[in-house]
Formats: C-alpha cells, structure tokens, sequence
C-alpha cells in the first residue's frame, strides 16, 4: 500500500513540476523587475487609490514577507493602513505564481472568478479600513 | 547575463523550500482521494454550502499550509465531490496565515488591531466569495 501511495504521489508530483517550475520561474522574473522602489512609487503615488494599491497587490509576487518592511516604510511615511490592507490582501489572495495552479488544477473559468472576486474583496477590505480608520486609532 | 544568474539562483532557492512541501502535499492529497470515502467528504463539505464554505474558510485560515501547498489538497476534496466555492474558501483562506514567521512580522510592523480586523473581514469576505463561485459555477 505505501508503495502504491508513494508511486502515485510521484507520478502526479512529475505530471505538475513543469507548473511549479513555470511559476517560480516567473514570479522570479516579475520580482526582479519589480523593484522594491518601484513599488514604492507606486503606492505612494496612489496613496488613496484603494483600487489601484489592490491591483498593485494582486500583480506583485509572493511571498508576502519580503515586502512587509517596505510596507513598514510606506505606513511610517503616512501611507494609510487602508492602502497597505489593500495591497496586502489582493497581494495575498492571487499572484502571478498562482495563475499557473490555479488555472491547471481548476480551470481558467474558477480562475477568473477567483480573480475578479480577490479584486473585490481586496477594495472591499481596503473601503473598511478606511471607514474605521476614522473610529479606531490602529 | 547577471540577471538571468539571479532569476536562476532565485528560482532554485525557492524550488528547495517549495518542492518537498509540494510533494508532502500530493501524499496527503493521495491519502484522501484513496482513504477517505466520498460519502464522508460529501457530508462533510458536500451538501450545505452556508456550513461548507465557512468551514473551508476557517480551516483554511488555521492551518498554516505553506505556500502553493493546499492545491493538491484542495484538488483531491474537488475529485471527491467538494463544490467550486469550498475550493475557493480553502485556497483563499489558506493565504491568511500562510506561516507563523509572516503574521508574526505583520503584527510587529502593523500591531494586533490591524491582525485581527484584517483575518475577521477577510474571513467574512472570503465566505461570502466562495458562495458566490457556488453560486455561479
């Protein structure tokens, strides 16, 4: 039974590297162009742009982890919680790597739901941050 | 050149975290697919999608499943019968608290407050998403 369970996990696990190579390979490429000042820029740029700092997010690559110091910066240099809360949810829910997964595990139609609905629940989370930013001090 | 040497270096770098995970993943996708029957899988995620979906939300936010991870297992439960809003729930809510070392980073840099409202408006969103793609798929 283990040798049946462990064949099987081979084989799938062959059948999907060419997928999780792809899609490292191309988060790397977009990661190396996406400068760390670019970003910046960027949602500095679109300080109260809830819907762009959520696009930015949805199109930067993982992990999250590298990007919380800059987001540190920003949030010292006055960039509101709204905009990072944005950034961080569109850029948790969906990105570039995921494409690939996403789209060969379940197929480009729930990928494009997941997409337009990351979108939303992206802004949506950036809109309350910015209505209880108002109420509560973060 | 040079940044076709770091791109490559990069991408091994990320392969050696990712791949052994990935494939710990597929086992525990395969384990499923072969010893839990679908009769469970259907009454657990399968008939009301207002328990199912939250409930693929919350583990999904509870386990720290690393990156990339929950695919295959979310995969599997999709072989098993699981509907599209439960994968979404699972997939999205996974990404919440993808390791103890990045939340952990998020709380010192943004504090607790911010944690908490965040994980509580993405768990509600990420519900209401997966009863949407329920819904439409």
């Amino acid at each position: 039974m283990i040798v049946e369970i462990l064949s099987s996990s081979f084989i799938k696990f062959i059948t999907i590297l060419p997928v999780i190579i792809i899609a490292i390979i191309v988060s790397q490429i977009i990661k190396l162009y996406l400068h760390e000042n670019k970003l910046k820029k960027s949602l500095k740029e679109n300080e109260k742009n809830i819907i762009k700092a959520s696009a930015i997010g949805i199109a930067t690559p993982g992990p999250l982890i590298g990007f919380l110091p800059t987001l540190k910066t920003l949030k010292d240099k006055g960039i509101p919680l709204s905009i990072i809360a944005a950034f961080i949810t569109g850029q948790t829910l969906i990105g570039p790597g995921r494409i690939f997964f996403e789209i060969n595990y379940f197929g480009v139609t729930f990928f494009i739901y997941k997409l337009v609905i990351s979108l939303f629940i992206a802004i949506a989370i950036g809109t309350c941050f910015r209505l209880l930013e108002k109420k509560i001090a973060f | 050149m040079n940044k076709t040497k770091t791109i490559l270096i990069n991408s091994l770098k990320e392969m050696k975290t990712i791949l052994p995970l990935f494939f710990i993943a597929i086992i525990i996708g395969v384990l499923i697919e072969i010893y839990i029957p679908n009769s469970i899988i259907a009454s657990l995620i399968g008939k009301n999608i207002y328990l199912a979906i939250p409930l693929a939300a919350l583990i999904g936010i509870i386990l720290p499943i690393p990156r990339y991870a929950t695919y295959p297992i979310a995969a599997s439960l999709l072989l098993k019968g699981a509907g599209f809003g439960v994968i979404f729930a699972l997939v999205a809510g996974e990404v919440i608290t993808e390791s103890f070392a990045r939340e952990y980073m998020s709380i010192k840099y943004f504090g607790m407050k911010f944690f908490t409202v965040r994980t509580i408006l993405t768990a509600i969103l990420v519900t209401a998403g997966g009863i949407l793609i329920e819904v439409l798929l």
